[in-house]
């Protein structure tokens, strides 16, 4: 594919600081409709900050996020909870809330104050748990969950938001390798079935590559590179992001590319240092 | 600002010159307390009393009415400042204070049961008042003992041990209550000056039992405070060192206790010093060892014996309690430090 | 299976015994159950706090004593003593409990409760203030000062708690206990100046039902109602708030608002408590965890179980305490004391595994 299609949200010259520290860096960046984006690269590079922002999360940045060409800034809070949805990274609710109670949360952005629950909010919450396969859990208290199941029933709560939008930020960190295999299938389906466009953040490179449709790579609060997986997973360009000496092979299952690493990149500058000493 | 250890491992101030300077003005305290009153005693006259001469009515006012009162404070102060500093160096917590423990409340309870079980219809003790003392160290030992019997494994969380203290508070409190109800009406009073903190009406041979069970308790202290580990060890790595730091732990904690419980056996509910004085000792002296408990000891006796100055000075004729003075310092002072604890993270 | 949970250091969370993996969905009876059983089990206490006592009395004395104003002993006893207790303890219950409900939440810690936070004791500081060195003497007086008392202290608290760190339950429970300690202090100096009031005052100090006007309850009666309806009106955005603020905020929950709404309605829950029966002990701790045990965690039905079973807890409790020293009246403060220090030990010990 040639040409990005139009944009969902673009975020537009994003500078955010912490007392002196540049977290984000001018940093502009199209969110695509419709397609999986998949933010990736080296830890402190400011990823999870960026999805937080484009979620109105965070505070004290200069520059636009567009939604839709309409700056976030501008909508209610429940408004943009109806547009964009979100998995935080480490989540929590009580042990004892039930998988039902812990869904049903995300129907918070559709309901007025003393609005009763209506029919529509109890499809949507059946909607969701189906979709997650996690109907067949509601009664159960999440602290009895294995880690594959909680996550479901969190992102099933997302689900049921019915926002276009939804925002993950790093969802598959802590669970086993079958556990991710499954998030991230789901997510993909959710992508492929209902047109929705994601914006996940991703620790894994590999990962990373086989489910974006888009794959940016943030560096030191920029974007160093977006586009197609193939297009970015070269040896240079990941030595210079991640710093790290890998071979390219295309992944005979998927046909995406994954990196097998070497070692650590040695840059230029390091070369110079290890000659001296 | 606090005189802690540079990275080059020097010290910024030699610790023995704060703790001197401490020692200079707890002195003058001490003329300044025992000199106050309706009469005021000059230095002079103080030293001429102690040394065996004086007016027979100086001679009464000094070493009746003013020094029991005065040694009281002193020795109440230093005993819960060391126990202040035991617990912060063994949770590692500078907020820790014997008066969390609920042993306080223990101990009033111990009291009140003493003055209900041995007074007779007449409501008249039938044994000597000089016992009451006792009753109130083992109801605050006994309060101790719950509380960390009941904590087990958990002691080592300040939080948890914090909220058993509460639990064993309320029960004692209620318990307390409960029986200053159903107890002689005298009782009620009594009670209650003595949950405040009062230092007053002590005689001499309270303080003789006083010192009989200290002195052998803050040896012990000083014996098991050779071993506390560096303040900036944590756990596992100070059970590498070798401590048995569970045992050694509940040791600490007991002993910590009995002070607490012989301090306000006499004078009362005086929780806070146990809490400040520490903290001012390490602003001062940093972490030194044996210059933090001895400042820590010295500036406990310094505030009990203000307090209890303060009282006099302030509200005579009406008898504040002197845990009140301490509790409206210490709690604002308290909690001054909770805020500044989360700026620098501590 | 690979059993993991996120668990976020900042927050304790009980794991109740119901973590438990079980396959098949719980046996919980239906809220409706839950509620009529509640609400008869409150009518029943009721009757019991007019029939028991010192003197025990038939159902008929006491409906004729309600009904017939016949000027007889009995008559006074009921109508003019029992009755106000009657109706002061379940009113009590209810807002401590829907107080409670509200704290644990805002603080996302389960023992937390209005009593630890020290609003009991800033209400009771502000109680002792204004009857002695104010010289209030109406009731109305009074209760606004306890309301007041309830509010300055959960702005302190929550203020200093929350401070540059967070709201750590740790130090909640620290500044709590402060507070709680300050104005004891201050009351003591009040008291002991004042020893004609000491014993009275000692009384009402635990917390007590007993000799309290029925002026009392009317007054009490509006601000619980406007408490509660804030609460119930905050339910869906609390249900949300017991996740971690990102996910709360991504739903769109003001968080800041919220929370300062809520805070109101612990602080005119409490602060009217304190106003008709003094600071009764861990009322607030001990009712929200019966009531998520019976209806689930979901506000709009936490609130309401917890205002039912506060109001039979506090019935009972005053009940029992006619009974425990008989025939004096022990103060229903220390029964809950008591009852509520059992509570928080068995909770601190079950958590610990």
């Amino acid at each position: 594919m040639a040409e990005i299609p139009t944009s969902r949200i673009d975020v537009v010259d994003l500078t955010l600081k912490y007392g002196n520290d540049t977290v984000l860096d001018a940093l502009s960046l199209p969110i695509p409709r419709g397609k999986v984006t998949v933010l990736a690269g080296p830890n402190g590079c400011g990823k999870s900050t960026l999805l937080r922002a484009i979620r109105r999360l965070q505070t004290g940045q200069t520059g636009h996020i567009l939604l839709d060409g309409i700056d976030i800034g501008k909508l209610g809070a429940k408004e943009l909870a109806r547009q964009i949805g979100l998995l935080a990274q480490s989540p929590n609710a009580p042990p004892d809330m039930s998988v039902e109670e812990l869904v049903r949360l995300g129907r918070y952005p559709h309901q007025a104050m003393m609005q009763p629950w209506s029919e529509k909010d109890g499809a949507a919450v059946l909607r969701a748990m189906d979709g997650t396969g996690v109907t067949s859990l509601r009664q159960r208290h999440i602290g009895s969950l294995s880690g594959g199941q909680l996550q479901r029933a969190w992102i099933a709560m997302v689900l049921a938001q019915e926002t276009d939008i939804i925002c993950l930020d790093e969802p598959v960190n802590h669970l086993d390798m079958a556990h991710q295999l499954d998030c991230l299938d789901l997510v993909a389906k959710l992508n492929r079935e209902n047109g929705r466009t994601i914006v996940l953040v991703l620790h894994d490179l590999n990962l990373a590559a086989r489910y974006a449709d888009q794959l940016v790579f943030v560096h030191e609060g920029r974007v160093r590179a977006l586009g197609r997986p193939e297009e970015l997973m070269k040896p240079e360009l990941l030595a210079e992001v991640f710093e790290v000496d890998a071979a390219i092979m295309t992944d005979p299952v998927h046909g995406r590319p994954i990196c097998i690493p070497r070692g650590r990149a040695r840059l230029a500058a390091d070369k110079e240092l290890n000659a001296v000493a | 600002m606090s005189a802690s250890l540079t990275m080059t491992g020097q010290r910024r101030l030699n610790p023995a010159v704060p703790t001197l300077i401490v020692a200079g003005a707890f002195f003058l305290l001490l003329l300044g307390a025992i000199g106050f009153g309706t009469i005021w005693m000059s230095p002079e006259t103080i030293a001429n009393v102690l040394l065996g001469g004086g007016e027979k009515s100086e001679r009464l006012v000094i070493l009746q009415l003013r020094m029991p009162r005065v040694v009281a404070a002193i020795i109440s102060g230093a005993a819960i400042a060391f126990s202040g500093y035991l617990l912060q160096r063994i949770t590692r917590n500078e907020l820790a204070s014997p008066g969390v423990l609920g042993v306080v409340d223990g101990a009033s309870l111990g009291v009140v049961l003493f003055l209900a079980i041995f007074s007779n219809e007449a409501n008249a003790l039938m044994v000597p008042v000089s016992w009451q003392p006792l009753a109130a160290a083992i109801g605050a030992l006994v309060a101790i003992a719950l509380v960390f019997i009941l904590s087990g494994r958990q002691a080592s969380s300040t939080i948890r041990l914090l909220l058993f203290g509460i639990a064993i508070a309320a029960v004692a409190k209620a318990l307390t209550t409960i029986f200053i109800l159903i107890g002689p009406n005298y009782q009620a009073t009594q009670a209650a000056r003595w949950l405040a903190g009062a230092v007053y009406a002590i005689s001499w041979s309270e303080i003789q039992i006083m010192l009989a069970a200290l002195i052998p308790t803050v040896l012990i202290a000083g014996w098991l405070a050779r071993d506390l580990p560096p303040a900036d060890l944590d756990d596992v790595s100070s059970r590498s060192v070798g401590l048995n730091l569970h045992v050694y732990r509940i040791a600490v904690f007991f002993i910590a206790g009995a002070l607490t419980a012989i301090a306000v056996a006499f004078v009362g509910a005086v929780g806070f010093l146990g809490l400040i004085a520490p903290h001012m000792a390490r602003l001062l002296v940093g972490r030194a060892r044996l210059a933090g408990i001895v400042t820590s000891m010295m500036l406990g006796a310094m505030m009990l014996v203000a307090a209890d100055l303060v009282v006099r000075v302030a509200f005579a004729p009406t008898e504040v309690p002197a845990g009140t003075i301490t509790a409206i310092v210490g709690a604002p002072y308290f909690l001054f430090l909770l805020m500044r604890k989360d700026k620098t993270n501590g | 299976m690979n059993l993991t949970v996120n668990i976020n250091i900042e927050s304790i969370h009980v794991a109740s015994a119901l973590s438990v993996p079980r396959p098949i969905s719980l046996s919980r009876p239906s809220r409706v159950q839950v509620y009529v059983g509640l609400a008869l089990l409150l009518a029943l206490s009721m009757l019991a706090s007019l029939t028991l006592g010192y003197k025990v009395y038939s159902l008929d004395q006491v409906f004729t004593a309600l009904f017939a104003h016949d000027g007889s002993e009995t008559s006074v006893v009921i109508a003019g003593l029992r009755l106000p207790r009657a109706l002061i303890a379940p009113l009590t219950g209810a807002a401590l409990g829907m107080a409670g409900v509200l704290v644990q939440t805002l603080s996302r810690n389960r023992i937390a409760s209005p009593d630890t936070l020290g609003l009991n004791a800033g209400a009771s500081l502000a109680v002792v203030v204004a009857g002695i060195v104010l010289g209030v003497q109406s009731l109305a007086g009074l209760a606004m000062a306890a309301s007041l008392g309830a509010f300055v202290t959960a702005i302190v608290v929550f203020g200093i708690a929350a401070g540059a760190g967070g709201l750590s339950p740790l130090k909640i429970v620290l500044v709590g206990v402060t507070f709680a300690s300050l104005s004891h202090a201050f009351v003591e100096v009040l008291l002991t100046s004042n020893e004609a009031m000491l014993q009275q005052l000692l009384f009402w100090l635990s917390g007590a039902f007993v000799d309290r006007p029925i002026g009392l309850f009317y007054t009490a009666l509006p601000v619980v109602l406007v408490g509660g309806i804030v609460a119930v009106g905050l339910s869906r955005a609390l249900d949300a708030l017991q996740a971690d603020d990102a996910t709360a905020q991504g739903l769109g929950v003001p968080l800041g608002l919220v929370r300062a709404l809520a805070f109101v309605a612990v602080a005119i829950l409490t602060g009217a408590a304190i106003s008709m029966a003094g600071p009764v002990a861990f009322v607030g701790l001990v009712v929200p965890h019966a009531a998520r045990r019976l209806v689930g965690l979901r506000h709009i039905h936490q609130l309401p179980a917890a205002a039912l079973f506060g109001a039979v807890y506090a019935t009972l409790a005053d009940v029992a305490a006619r009974f425990v020293i008989y025939p004096v009246e022990a103060p229903v403060g220390a029964v809950t004391a008591v009852v509520g220090a059992i509570t928080l030990v068995v909770l601190l010990r079950r958590r610990a595994a």
